[in-house]
């Protein structure tokens, strides 16, 4: 289920109705899971038993780290959860791709292999919860967590609807305690969580698909060759639409906990106005790069080893971050690119420690993250990599049989959204969306709110999953 | 990413076990913003608390309603002043809900319909039903040549003992053209979830708003703004505008009144056509041909594999006109085309121009008839099928047809 959809409007409006009845605590955390098992049932049935399965897996595995008293009981534990869920996202997401690289392997030593297509489904939002289950047991292995309770607890932690199939991605210690103690939205919380659920709605169904998506689609599902002009704007276009589709999701998401009177955190911080890339990487999918950090980059090393490891260890958590993504070579591509920013910033950083830039120098340095930034989309954008060095040909003006592809009002419309976004982002990077609202005028915060929901009636989004579900 | 702690001991009666002097204390947050598991390097994850802005949110949430209630009124009225009138949407979810009806049961000796927009327009369903005693299954797609669903029927045991009639509008038919062919993957999966979300829109949305139309949809009506400079070196072409209304839930469709009663827009229309009839560059006469032989190869296949689970196909050329009729004539001449594709399939076929009664209709903008003319050019086309074809089929076949 998408929560741009007619049927999400009637399960929220049932849900939180129910939610909201005297009932006692523990019949409203049944009312929740149960709603949140039809919410994922909703999208393909079947494969709700693969939630099961890694909820109940990663139950037992921290019961048993709890009793495990020698090191190898408890590293076996852990390793339970991890092969489990690994596994699991393995052969779903992964059985394709490695089975087409092995073709590809075996075809280019001289051995003719032909695999039958393994037409593999993948189930929606399995690489957001089997890294919320993982967190758990890893949590507890680290011993940084102790159990959940009682299972009810913890199943609701791992199927809690709001973040389901496409994040925040969350850890133990956020939720589980919240349903420790009996929730219900005040109303200050629920009228606040319906703006910003309104929020979220119009940077998915009015900017990012409404508005940006053609322009996106016309650059890069096609054969004919841009220009720099057609290249840059589909670029700058993804940008847009991929920031409005995933922060669009995660402020519903945050906005429809709210309404129930949970808290969840913030995935996104006006990433756009980012100054260098360790900069991005703490205001993009902010629940991701701190889950790749907190179990994959500090377990690789860190940067307790010196130079070359810190620098080996940030290209692996990058490219394995990339692969994340989706099951291509282009994905670990935009991956490494990101991983070669990251330590090119942080050669830079020690070589030049006394270096105090000025506020144009700044602006400057923001204005290069971003346009680096929207080189790796290119990668991420394109389905393959001749694309890829189609679209980046064009943005240097290297395409000599360039054909305009992109119409007036297309590069009209994607200039002023992303000039706007890029500038809101600049202003905003050292402030919260609360800040200004706290500070708005009623009759403005009003206007805005109906203007935004006229919008997302008026463009009649048509269910369009969410870019990251895929994910 | 480059931050990190050491990792913190022991546990306390919570669920969160440590957080020591963590980062609250090292880091320096500016008024206005809040810490998030950014800030915080290899701890475990607090619980999240979220301010609220202190405004009057009740207050504020009232009158942007008010106010989105108007906006809305006065949008609905806008394209109501237009000519709109709430109907149906032709969505992929309401085609899914009719092509499910041979799989559940009807495909069984049913009559199903395939083709493109003027299959979909100019057959009405309540007509056919009327002389017939049956219901049509409507699938037919505008802009979409029905190849798709012949060959999806042509495999679906479930399709037997029937008869289909197949729409031919030769541009469409003979190249091959599909603007939503997705459809069938769309039906293939699609989720519990779409199907309520169908159910509801058609019970509570759509039968009340006009302006829920993909037509009228903001990005599009923007797009078609006429004070956008045209682009060096693009051509300005127009998109196809609303040409239909749904009237039933079983797809009975016909034209839009607004064709028939606005010239302006029935001009606009044809001008729309018109920029079709300028063949593209290695739109040779051998490339079409080659096309069109693929597409008759492809229909003669599946017609075979119909006739094996003893359904009758029949071809139907309907109606065109004008501009429209002289550009199909010259493109897809019906000696190369229609006469090929009745050979090589060995089906009948009802061409528009071999029968007297099915000619002298209106059509507005030269595609599709005026909805009155449907009404007649129907209850023709079945007096035709029924006394010219159904005498040729052998008895054992219509005989198992008609149980």
């Amino acid at each position: 289920m998408v929560f741009n959809s007619l049927t999400f409007i009637a399960f929220f409006a049932i849900v939180l109705a129910i939610h909201s009845l005297p009932l006692a605590w523990k019949i409203r955390k049944v009312n929740l899971l149960i709603a949140s098992y039809l919410f994922y049932s909703a999208w393909n049935p079947p494969f709700v038993i693969l939630l099961w399965i890694s909820t109940v897996v990663d139950w037992y595995a921290a019961q048993g780290l709890v009793r495990a008293q020698r090191p190898v009981a408890r590293r076996a534990w852990m390793l339970l959860s991890v092969v489990a869920n690994l596994g699991m996202l393995g052969y779903f997401k992964y059985g394709g791709f490695l089975l087409a690289n092995f073709t590809a392997l075996l075809a280019s030593v001289g051995v003719a292999y032909h695999a039958p297509a393994p037409d593999i489904v993948l189930p929606v939002g399995i690489s957001f919860y089997t890294f919320a289950t993982m967190s758990y047991t890893l949590d507890v292995y680290l011993r940084r967590a102790l159990p959940a309770r009682n299972f009810l607890d913890y199943a609701l932690f791992v199927t809690f609807f709001p973040h389901l199939v496409a994040g925040p991605i969350m850890r133990p210690t956020e939720l589980v305690p919240q349903f420790e103690q009996p929730r219900r939205a005040t109303r200050r919380q629920l009228f606040f969580g319906l703006a910003l659920m309104t929020i979220g709605m119009f940077n998915k169904v009015v900017l990012a698909d409404g508005f940006l998506a053609k322009a996106a689609e016309t650059v890069y599902d096609t054969d004919k060759i841009p220009g720099a002009l057609d290249a840059w704007m589909g670029t700058l276009a993804f940008s847009g639409q991929i920031f409005c589709d995933f922060a669009g999701y995660s402020t519903i998401a945050i906005g429809v906990a709210m309404c129930l009177g949970f808290a969840m955190p913030d995935n996104f911080r006006f990433p756009y106005g980012a100054i260098g890339f360790s900069d991005f990487w703490r205001r993009w999918h902010i629940t991701l790069s701190s889950w790749l950090r907190d179990y994959l980059y500090i377990p690789l090393g860190g940067n307790r080893h010196g130079p070359r490891r810190t620098y080996a260890a940030l290209m692996g958590t990058m490219l394995l971050g990339g692969l994340w993504h989706g099951a291509s070579w282009t994905f670990v591509a935009w991956g490494g690119l990101h991983g070669i920013y990251l330590s090119v910033e942080r050669w830079l950083r020690r070589h030049f420690a006394g270096f105090r830039p000025n506020v144009w120098a700044l602006l400057a340095f923001g204005l290069i993250t971003y346009a680096l930034v929207n080189v790796t989309w290119v990668f991420f954008r394109a389905k393959t990599f001749s694309r890829a060095w189609t679209v980046l040909g064009g943005m240097v003006g290297a395409n000599d049989k360039a054909v305009p592809l992109l119409g007036t009002e297309s590069l009209v419309v994607v200039t002023a959204i992303i000039a706007g976004l890029v500038v809101t982002h600049w202003l905003m990077r050292d402030r919260t969306l609360e800040s200004l609202l706290a500070r708005a005028p009623a009759a403005v915060l009003s206007c805005t709110w109906a203007v935004m929901a006229f919008a997302i009636i008026a463009t009649q989004g048509n269910g369009n999953a969410f870019i990251y579900f895929q994910f | 990413m480059s931050q990190e702690n050491a990792f913190p001991g022991s546990a306390d009666s919570t669920l969160v076990v440590e957080r020591s002097a963590s980062a609250e204390a090292r880091i320096a947050v500016r008024p206005g913003l809040r810490l998030t598991a950014a800030d915080r390097p290899g701890v475990a994850q607090p619980v999240p608390e979220r301010d609220i802005p202190d405004r009057p949110w009740g207050a504020i949430l009232l009158a942007a309603l008010v106010m989105t209630a108007l906006m809305l009124g006065a949008w609905e009225w806008h394209w109501r002043s237009f000519g709109v009138e709430p109907s149906l949407a032709n969505s992929d979810a309401l085609w899914a809900t009719q092509r499910r009806r041979i799989d559940h049961g009807e495909g069984d000796g049913a009559t199903v319909l395939i083709g493109s927009s003027r299959m979909l327009f100019d057959l009405q369903l309540p007509v056919w039903q009327k002389l017939s005693g049956t219901r049509p299954i409507q699938l037919a797609l505008e802009g979409t040549s029905p190849m798709f669903a012949l060959e999806d029927l042509a495999d679906d045991p479930n399709f037997r003992n029937g008869r289909l009639l197949v729409g031919v509008a030769p541009d469409i038919f003979f190249s091959g053209f599909a603007y939503r062919a997705d459809v069938l993957r769309y039906f293939d999966k699609q989720s519990p979830s779409q199907r309520i979300g169908q159910w509801l829109s058609m019970h509570f949305v759509e039968p009340f708003l006009a302006f829920d139309d993909p037509d009228f949809a903001l990005p599009t009506v923007l797009e078609r703004q006429n004070w956008w400079p045209v682009r060096a070196g693009m051509h300005p072409r127009k998109d196809v505008r609303k040409l239909m209304v749904v009237v039933d839930e079983d797809r009975a469709s016909h034209i839009w009144d607004k064709l028939e009663e606005d010239p302006a827009y029935a001009a606009l229309a044809q001008g729309i056509w018109a920029q079709h009839f300028a063949l593209r560059p290695g739109d040779s006469p051998a490339a079409l041909q080659k096309g069109a032989d693929e597409q008759i190869a492809r229909a003669a296949k599946a017609v075979g594999k119909l006739r094996k689970r003893n359904v009758e196909v029949i071809f139907v050329r309907t109606p065109s006109a004008q501009k429209y009729l002289a550009f199909e004539d010259k493109v897809f001449p019906r000696a190369k085309t229609w006469d090929v594709l009745l050979a090589k399939t060995g089906a009948p076929g009802v061409h528009f121009q071999d029968h007297p009664e099915l000619q002298g209709f209106w059509l507005p903008e030269w595609s599709h008839l005026a909805a009155g003319d449907a009404v007649r050019f129907t209850q023709a086309l079945y007096a035709i099928v029924e006394r010219d074809i159904e005498r040729k089929t052998p008895k054992s076949v219509a005989r198992v047809r008609r149980r």
